[in-house]
């Protein structure tokens, strides 16, 4: 909006409001795995990096000169946000006690497909370490 | 019981939202209170882990104005 336009902001904050009210107050205390995980992510490395030099790469090309639409950059991003988001939850979840994957997937939401793939990439970053088998079945720790 | 009064974090650009903002005061519109403004030198200073940190501390919701 442009500084004369002092009826719009109004409007805005009043349509605001109305849907914030409609959706009832948010408690935060509901969700602190999801919150803590988008926090992590937010500023984690990779994203912060990606988001940098978005500029850079879609108007001059990454460091192999190959050109990327912005559209195709954010698919990028997305998939990059989705991902990470999803491995600061389990590394959050193995924090708060769901050691196996079985514990993990019912603690995140996350199938358990999902949870071991990404599993196998928090080990090789190392985030989370294999700690041995307890009831046959895999349990894992964080770093 | 009162009606639900929220707390929304407004981020506003001190070019033009924040100066709207102002208009508006100067002008005696009325507009709810539920805002807390937060007046940003560009609505692209805005990080999206600000928004994340307000809902964390206690807000319900956020808006981001330039």
């Amino acid at each position: 909006m442009s500084s004369a336009e002092a009826q719009r902001f109004v409007d805005i904050v009043k349509t605001v409001t109305e849907s914030i009210v409609q959706q009832g107050p948010f408690d935060a205390g509901a969700y602190p795995l999801a919150l803590r995980a988008a926090e992590m992510t937010l500023n984690s490395e990779v994203v912060r990096w990606l988001a940098g030099k978005e500029v850079r790469i879609t108007r001059r090309g990454d460091v192999y000169g190959r050109s990327w639409e912005t559209e195709r950059l954010e698919k990028v991003m997305d998939d990059v946000l989705e991902r990470e988001y999803q491995k600061n939850l389990i590394y959050l979840a193995i924090g708060e006690g769901a050691v196996s994957v079985r514990e993990i997937s019912a603690a995140t939401g996350l199938a358990l497909m999902r949870v071991s793939y990404l599993l196998t990439d928090l080990e090789k970053t190392n985030r989370v370490e294999f700690k041995g088998m307890h009831d046959r079945k895999p349990v894992f720790g964080v770093l | 019981m009162t009606a639900f009064e929220p707390k929304i974090v407004a981020f506003l650009c001190n070019w033009c939202a924040y100066a709207g903002a102002d208009l508006a005061g100067v002008s005696r519109f009325q507009y709810p209170a539920s805002i807390r403004t937060v007046r940003v030198m560009c609505s692209g200073r805005v990080d999206p882990l600000f928004v994340v940190q307000a809902l964390q501390r206690g807000a319900d919701g956020v808006l981001v104005a330039g």
